[in-house]
C-alpha cells in the first residue's frame, strides 16, 4: 500500500512538471481557466440587452401619437430613433440601425376618440431572437396599457368613480412570475453555466493532449510500470486534474459568482459534492478521449471543436425532449447533461441533489462507465507500446 | 508566376489529404457538425413543454381557459397541483417548465366587478422554455380577458363595433419578419455551422506554413513556389479557399435540405460573403503560420482567437448589450462582420449594397494578414535556402 501511494504521488509530481514544462498544456490548464472565465464573463455583465433601438414613423403627429412614442421611449428595452416615413423606417432596419420600426398612420387619435378601433404596425426584426421578442412584449404591454387608460376615461364618463372605473378598465389581469431569473437575462440564464463550461472544456482538452502526448512520446508503458498497473497511472495523473479543477469550482462558484452579480439560492454542500463527481467523471472521460489521437496537435485541434456541441445537446440551450431519439441517447452519455440539470437546479431555483437522485446515480454511472473505458483505452496503448520480444 | 502559384495549389490540396490534422478537420468535421447541429433542432420549434394548472376557480371559465392553453404550441398541461408549494416543488425539480393559476372564485368575482389575477410562472433558468411559454400563455390569456371584456360591454347593449373599439382601442399589427415562428433550426444552425467553418479555417490555415518544418518540406516548397513567398502564400491560400467552397456546397446543397425539409441555404449572395469570411480567415491563420514556428502555439492562439468568436459575434446576444471594451474587441475578429451580413443577406434576402461596409471590414482582414505572412514567409524561405546551401 505505501508503494502504491509512493508511486501515485510520483505521477503527480511527474504530472505537475509535465504541464509546468509543456506550453500548450500550461496554457490551457493553467491560464485559460482563469483569463476565459474573467473575460466571457464580462460579455454578459449587464445580463440584459436595453435601448433596443425601433424606428418610429408617425403619420398621424397628433397628442395622442406623439403621447405613445413618448411612453414607449421611456420604457427601459426602447429606444425611439425617428423616421420621416414608413420608407425610412423600413430602410433604418435594413441598413441595421433599428431593430424593427413601428408605424402610426393618420387618423389614429381621431378614431379612437370617435370609439372606433385604430390600427398601429410594429414589424420586429426576428432573424435576431432576444432584441426581437423584447421588443414584442414591451411595445405589446404599452398597448394594452394605453387601451386601459382610453378604457378608464369612458367609464368615468359613464360616471363611474375612479376605483370603479379602474376596475372596470382590466377586469382581468396577467400576473407573471419569471422564477429563478427575475429579469429574464441572457447573461442571468448563460452565466452559471458559462463558468461550468470553461472548467469543462479546459480540462478535456488539456487531459486528452496530456494522455496523446504520452501517447507520442511512447511513454504510456512507462507511466503503467511507474503506476504499478493501469489503475495506478490513472489514480496518479488523475490525482492533479482532480485538484487542480476542484480547485478552480472552488473559486468560480464563490470569487466569479460574487463578481458577476449571481445568485446562488442553494446548499455549497450539496454542490460541492456535486462538482466533485462532474470532475470525476470528466477525468476517465477525458483519458479516454486522448487515447483516441495520435498526437497532442490532433487532441487540441479536434478537442477545440467539441465546446459548442457538447453545450447545444446538454438539454440546457434547447430541451432534451426536443431533441430526437439518436441525440437523446447521445446526450445522456456527456456527463454534462445530468450536470446541469442539477446543477441549475440548485444554484438557481435552491433545489438539492435529493430532488435529482436519478440525475445524480445518472453521473456515477456516467462515471463508472468512462473509468472502464479510460483503463481499456490505456491497456490497449500499453500493448502497443510494449517492445517486441522474440 | 500563375503556373507556380497552381503547382503550389496543387501540392496544398495533395497535402490537405494525406494528413490529419488537415482532412479531419477541413473535410470530416464541418458535414458531421453540420448533421449535428441540424439534428439537434430537427423540431424546429420546443413543442408540448409540461406545464402544470393550479385551478383553486374550479369553474367552466377557467376549464375554458385551460383547454385554449393546451391547444397552443408550447403548453402541454401534465400535473394538476393543489398548492403553490407543490407548484414550486415540481418547478424546482423539472417536472414541469411553467405553471398557471386561476384564483378561487374567479368567475365571481369577474361577473362583480373585482378585477382578477391570472399567475403565470415560469422557470427562467431555462430561458428558451420561459419564453415560449410566457408568450403562447399570455396570447391566450389577453385574448380570453378581451372576450370577457367585450361581453360585459355588450350586455350593456353596446354594439359591437363600439364594444371592440373599447376593449382593443388600438389594435397593435404585430409582425416578426424573417423568421416568424423563432424556428431555432432557421435560425441558429446556419450560425453555428458558420462559427465551425471559421473556427476550422483559422486552426488549420494556422498550421499551413509552419508544418512544413514538420514534414522536411521546406525546401520541396521553396522548389515549387520558385522561391517567392508572395506565390507560396497565395496558392496555399487558393487550396483552402477551394476547400471551404467544397464544404460550403456539400453544406448548403446537400445535407441542410436534407434535414430543414428541403430548405434553401445556397445564395450567391451568401456564396459572396462565405467566401469573404473564408478569405479572412485564411489571412489570419496564414498570419498566425508564418509568425508561429511552434505548431502547438499556433495551433493554441487559434484555439484562443475562434473559440470566443460566436460570443463576441452578436449571434445569439446583441453586442451593443456587451461593455464597450467587448465590443471594440469584437471587431478583431471576421466573424462579426460576417454574422451582420449573414442576417441582412441570408434572413432579409437584402442585396449586397447593404453590407458594403461588413465585406470592406472583412477584406481588411485578407489587406493586413496575407502581406504580413508573405513578408515573414520570405524570411523563412531564405533562411531554408541559406541553412541548405
Amino acid at each position: 500500500m505505501p508503494d502504491r501511494k509512493n508511486s501515485i504521488a510520483q505521477l503527480f509530481l511527474r504530472e505537475v512538471k509535465l504541464v509546468a514544462g509543456n506550453h500548450s498544456l500550461f496554457l490551457t490548464l493553467l491560464l485559460a481557466p482563469l483569463f476565459y472565465v474573467f473575460f466571457y464573463g464580462t460579455i454578459y455583465s449587464y445580463k440584459v440587452e436595453e435601448k433596443v433601438v425601433l424606428a418610429v414613423a408617425d403619420d398621424d403627429r397628433s397628442e395622442m401619437s406623439r403621447m405613445f412614442v413618448e411612453q414607449m421611449n421611456n420604457m427601459q428595452v426602447v429606444a425611439v430613433m425617428r423616421a420621416s416615413s414608413l420608407e425610412d423606417a423600413q430602410e433604418r432596419m435594413y441598413r441595421g440601425e433599428a431593430q424593427g420600426y413601428f408605424y402610426i398612420p393618420k387618423g389614429m387619435q381621431s378614431k379612437v376618440l370617435s370609439l372606433q378601433q385604430a390600427d398601429v404596425v410594429l414589424a420586429v426584426n426576428g432573424a435576431r431572437f432576444l432584441p426581437s421578442s423584447e421588443l414584442t412584449g414591451a411595445i405589446t404591454q404599452l398597448g394594452l396599457t394605453i387601451g386601459a387608460g382610453v378604457r378608464l376615461q369612458y367609464q368615468e364618463k359613464m360616471g363611474l368613480n375612479s376605483t370603479m372605473a379602474l376596475q372596470e378598465a382590466m377586469p382581468v389581469n396577467i400576473d407573471y412570475r419569471p422564477l429563478y431569473n427575475p429579469q429574464a437575462s441572457y447573461g442571468g440564464f448563460l452565466l452559471p453555466v458559462l463558468l461550468v463550461l470553461i472548467l469543462q472544456q479546459t480540462l478535456l482538452l488539456g487531459l486528452s493532449g496530456s494522455i496523446a502526448l504520452e501517447r507520442e512520446n511512447h511513454e504510456i508503458g512507462r507511466l503503467v510500470k511507474m503506476g504499478g498497473g493501469l489503475s495506478g497511472m490513472l489514480y496518479g495523473k488523475a490525482a492533479f486534474y482532480l485538484l487542480l479543477y476542484l480547485a478552480y469550482a472552488a473559486f468560480f462558484m464563490t470569487v466569479n459568482y460574487q463578481v458577476l452579480h449571481l445568485p446562488f439560492r442553494g446548499s455549497y454542500r450539496d454542490l460541492a459534492v456535486l462538482l466533485f463527481l462532474f470532475i470525476l467523471t470528466l477525468i476517465p472521460m477525458a483519458v479516454w478521449i486522448g487515447t483516441l489521437f495520435k498526437s497532442q496537435l490532433l487532441a487540441a485541434q479536434l478537442m477545440a471543436f467539441s465546446t459548442y456541441p457538447f453545450f447545444l445537446i446538454c438539454g440546457y440551450a434547447w430541451p432534451f425532449e426536443s431533441m430526437p431519439l439518436a441525440l437523446q441517447g447521445l446526450s445522456s452519455l456527456l456527463p454534462l447533461t445530468p450536470f446541469v440539470k442539477v446543477y441549475t437546479s440548485i444554484v438557481q431555483t435552491g433545489g438539492t441533489l435529493r430532488d435529482h437522485a436519478g440525475s445524480v446515480v445518472h453521473l456515477l454511472l456516467l462515471w463508472v462507465f468512462y473509468l472502464l473505458l479510460a483503463l481499456w483505452g490505456l491497456k490497449r496503448l500499453n500493448k502497443k507500446q510494449q517492445p517486441l520480444s522474440l | 508566376m500563375i503556373r507556380s502559384i497552381l503547382k503550389v495549389a496543387l501540392r496544398e490540396w495533395k497535402r490537405i489529404l494525406t494528413f490529419p490534422v488537415y482532412y479531419l478537420a477541413m473535410l470530416v468535421l464541418p458535414p458531421v457538425l453540420c448533421l449535428l447541429y441540424a439534428g439537434i433542432y430537427n423540431k424546429h420549434f420546443a413543442e408540448d413543454l409540461p406545464v402544470a394548472i393550479w385551478d383553486e376557480a374550479n369553474s367552466p371559465l377557467s376549464r375554458q381557459f385551460t383547454f385554449m392553453l393546451e391547444q397552443t404550441e408550447s403548453i402541454h398541461i401534465t400535473q394538476q397541483v393543489q398548492s403553490e408549494g407543490e407548484l414550486q416543488a415540481m418547478l424546482r425539480n423539472g417536472k414541469v417548465m411553467g405553471a398557471i393559476h386561476f384564483p378561487r372564485r374567479m368567475d365571481e368575482q369577474i361577473k362583480s366587478r373585482q378585477p382578477v389575477y391570472i399567475t403565470i410562472y415560469t422557470n427562467v433558468s431555462y430561458l428558451v422554455p420561459a419564453k415560449l411559454l410566457y408568450k403562447d400563455a399570455a396570447q391566450v390569456l389577453l385574448t380570453a380577458a378581451a372576450g370577457v371584456q367585450l361581453q360585459k360591454l355588450m350586455k350593456t347593449g353596446m354594439p359591437a363595433g363600439k364594444a371592440m373599439a373599447l376593449v382593443m382601442p388600438v389594435q397593435l399589427q404585430s409582425f416578426t419578419l424573417y423568421n416568424p415562428r423563432y424556428d431555432y433550426q432557421q435560425y441558429l444552425v446556419p450560425g453555428v455551422i458558420a462559427v465551425a467553418m471559421q473556427m476550422m479555417m483559422i486552426m488549420v490555415v494556422a498550421l499551413a506554413l509552419n508544418y512544413e518544418h514538420k514534414t522536411h518540406s521546406l525546401g520541396e516548397l521553396y522548389e515549387v513556389c520558385n522561391g517567392s513567398a508572395s506565390n507560396a502564400v497565395i496558392g496555399k491560400s487558393l487550396a483552402y479557399l477551394s476547400v471551404a467552397w467544397v464544404d460550403y456546397i456539400m453544406i448548403t446543397l446537400v445535407i441542410y435540405p436534407l434535414f430543414a425539409a428541403g430548405a434553401q441555404l445556397f445564395s450567391w449572395g451568401l456564396f459572396t460573403i462565405f467566401t469573404l469570411l473564408m478569405l479572412a480567415c485564411i489571412s489570419v491563420g496564414m498570419m498566425v503560420s508564418a509568425i508561429f514556428k511552434d505548431l502547438l502555439l499556433a495551433c493554441d492562439v487559434g484555439i484562443f482567437y475562434t473559440s470566443p468568436a460566436f460570443v463576441f459575434s452578436g449571434f445569439t446576444f446583441p453586442r451593443w448589450g456587451m461593455p464597450w471594451y467587448d465590443q471594440y474587441y469584437a471587431m478583431i475578429m471576421p466573424l462579426t462582420p460576417f454574422v451582420d451580413a449573414f442576417f441582412k443577406v441570408y434572413f432579409m434576402d437584402l442585396p449586397l449594397r447593404y453590407v458594403r461596409l461588413e465585406m470592406a471590414h472583412m477584406l481588411l482582414f485578407a489587406v493586413i494578414g496575407l502581406p504580413v505572412a508573405m513578408l515573414l514567409f520570405q524570411r523563412t524561405l531564405q533562411q531554408s535556402t541559406l541553412q541548405h546551401a
